[in-house]
């Protein structure tokens, strides 16, 4: 019998856990190793953040599914990796620190045959002097959308603000990226657009000013480096596409920004000129840097062997090509296929988790040499097919040690986004959007880098009806109810 | 022109914004249905083309 352990139960984690006992059954053993007690559908957010879905519309509780589908769960979180075992014992071990509440602050140390680092991303609050409390959690002067409690907490922070809209108080709202190195633009995105639709539905939106903040070198670049699509026989950039929207609704845009420093009601910046400013505001929602969780690996001996396995922002080295090299080099092979461990090949990192071997957008600096650039989206579509292939890999390995790995590049991948703004069925709407492929291959795609006939965007109510769709496939599917394989990642 | 005051003098703004046919597009529900219809088949050929 085999053991694969997958350290993080999130979109690629549960992905890769679920196919892999499926198709192992009972010969073999999967073991999730993941801090949270529940799945969340992180898209869905969004919504809770503006009151429009509970909590429990985003999260169900891990246990029970995981259970059903023999999957061995220990709610804790992985803290290093051993790869080639200890002195005496050359069998490969991961320990862990359980947060359950049984057994919060026991350690265990857990043997593997394959072990999938799919752990998503620390939301590095303390990057950002003032955005974190100081102790790796978000502070006291911004809200977030990334955990759905973050959610809920937003929400009830925004009520206030149209509180006192609706008083007479003329308010700020500030959305955007709390870092000059943020990825996930799409959710803030997405975020202000819901804040926008909120405030207009509650009668309040004369009364605030909404602005928009981001590392973002120009509007539409959502860390992909933008894209162009084809519409009404143009092709056309989103650049143009993202100003449109933020221009129709009235909300002005900051760029370049690296946010460098927050305050109770003030957001500290410099942009990509050198000049620095502050942002005044009464509520503001900015995303923090990602990084990796920070495990720890160590060999045989003792010795600590991180950098080894672990690039320096705490993702983990796969496949890629980390060689530095200019912009103007960049390729699309330079993108993982595998996501296998370059020294260790029952190791896999999928989703988040993985180290890209650079930007997609084009690398950018202040006069003052700040790095203010977008890093890679690696969330939603991509995690999820990641997540299927090493599935895919770990099962065939163990059949046969010698099979091939399955692919997955992200410069061979497409992604959908829907950004909706609303709820309701006739009344709300939406930009969609999908991109062919995710990582531009200027080689393949001369011109623009991508498929033109696959990278699209569109507004209205057929996006948004989508985003609901999406939103209930993709819970049914994670809770492994009947059928759940023929849903797409 | 009501879905033009954000072009505002003070700050020219050189993007384009829907008129209004496009925005009445945009909630047409006949109109959304078939783009509903449209926008899944190319979502499910990336889908496809992506794994």
């Amino acid at each position: 019998m085999a053991r694969l352990i997958v350290m993080g139960g999130g979109v690629s984690g549960h992905t890769t856990a679920t196919f892999a006992k499926k198709w192992l059954g009972k010969k073999h053993e999967v073991v999730v190793v993941t801090p949270n007690s529940n799945w969340n559908w992180i898209p869905s957010n969004i919504w809770v953040g503006v009151g429009q879905m509970k909590k429990e519309e985003v999260v169900f509780p891990l246990a029970p599914v995981y259970k059903k589908a023999g999957i061995d769960f220990r709610q804790a979180k992985a803290v290093s990796i051993h790869p080639d075992g200890k002195e005496g014992d050359t069998t490969p071990y991961i320990t862990i620190e359980y947060t359950d509440a049984d057994k919060a602050g026991q350690t265990e140390e857990l043997t593997y045959d394959y072990l999938v680092n799919a752990t998503g991303p620390k939301l590095n609050f303390d990057a950002t002097p003032g955005l974190g409390n100081g102790e790796g959690q978000m502070g006291s002067h911004t809200v977030s959308v990334c955990t759905a409690d973050h959610a809920v907490h937003a929400n009830e922070e925004l009520r206030k603000i149209f509180d006192k809209a609706k008083a007479g108080e003329r308010q700020k709202i500030l959305v955007g990226t709390g870092h000059g190195m943020c990825t996930c633009q799409g959710a803030a995105f997405e975020y202000i657009f819901n804040i926008e639709h909120e405030a207009t539905a509650a009668g309040v939106r004369d009364m605030i000013d909404i602005k928009w903040i981001s590392n973002e070198s120009f509007m539409g670049d959502f860390g992909m480096g933008g894209l162009h699509m084809k519409v009404g026989g143009y092709v056309v950039s989103s650049k143009l596409f993202a100003e449109s929207l933020f221009s129709e609704r009235n909300v002005p845009w900051l760029i370049g920004a690296h946010v460098s420093k927050v305050e109770e009601g003030k957001a500290h910046y410099e942009l990509l000129d050198g000049t620095t400013g502050v942002e005044e505001f009464d509520f503001a929602m900015l995303i923090p840097p990602f990084a990796g969780v920070g495990i720890k690996a160590y060999a045989k001996d003792g010795s600590d062997m991180t950098d080894k396995i672990f690039a320096p922002n705490a993702f983990m080295k796969v496949d890629a090509d980390y060689t530095a090299k200019p912009y103007e080099e960049w390729r699309a092979a330079d993108w993982p296929r595998t996501y296998q461990n370059p020294d260790y090949k029952n190791m896999f990192a999928a989703g988040i988790a993985f180290a890209p071997p650079h930007l997609i957008s084009k690398p950018m600096k202040s006069v003052n040499g700040t790095p203010i650039n977008p890093t890679p989206p690696r969330t939603g579509m991509p995690s999820g097919i990641i997540g299927k292939a090493v599935a895919h890999s770990v099962c065939d390995m163990i059949k046969n040690p010698d099979a091939k790995p399955h692919e997955a590049s992200m410069a061979e991948m497409g992604a959908a986004c829907v950004a909706s703004a609303g709820k309701g069925l006739t009344t709300g709407t939406a930009a969609a959007m999908t991109v062919f492929p995710v990582v531009p291959d200027f080689e393949t795609y001369p011109g623009t880098g991508r498929d033109t006939d696959y990278t699209f965007g569109e507004i209205g109510l057929a996006g948004h009806w989508i985003k609901h769709i999406l939103h209930h496939l993709f819970i049914y599917k994670a809770k492994l109810k009947p059928g759940w394989t023929l849903v797409p990642e | 022109m009501s879905h033009e005051k954000n072009f505002q003098k003070e700050q020219f703004t050189l993007t384009m914004i829907p008129g209004g046919f496009a925005k009445k597009m945009r909630t047409c529900l006949i109109f959304q249905a078939f783009r509903f219809a449209v926008i899944n088949i190319k979502m499910l050929v990336v889908v496809s083309k992506s794994h």
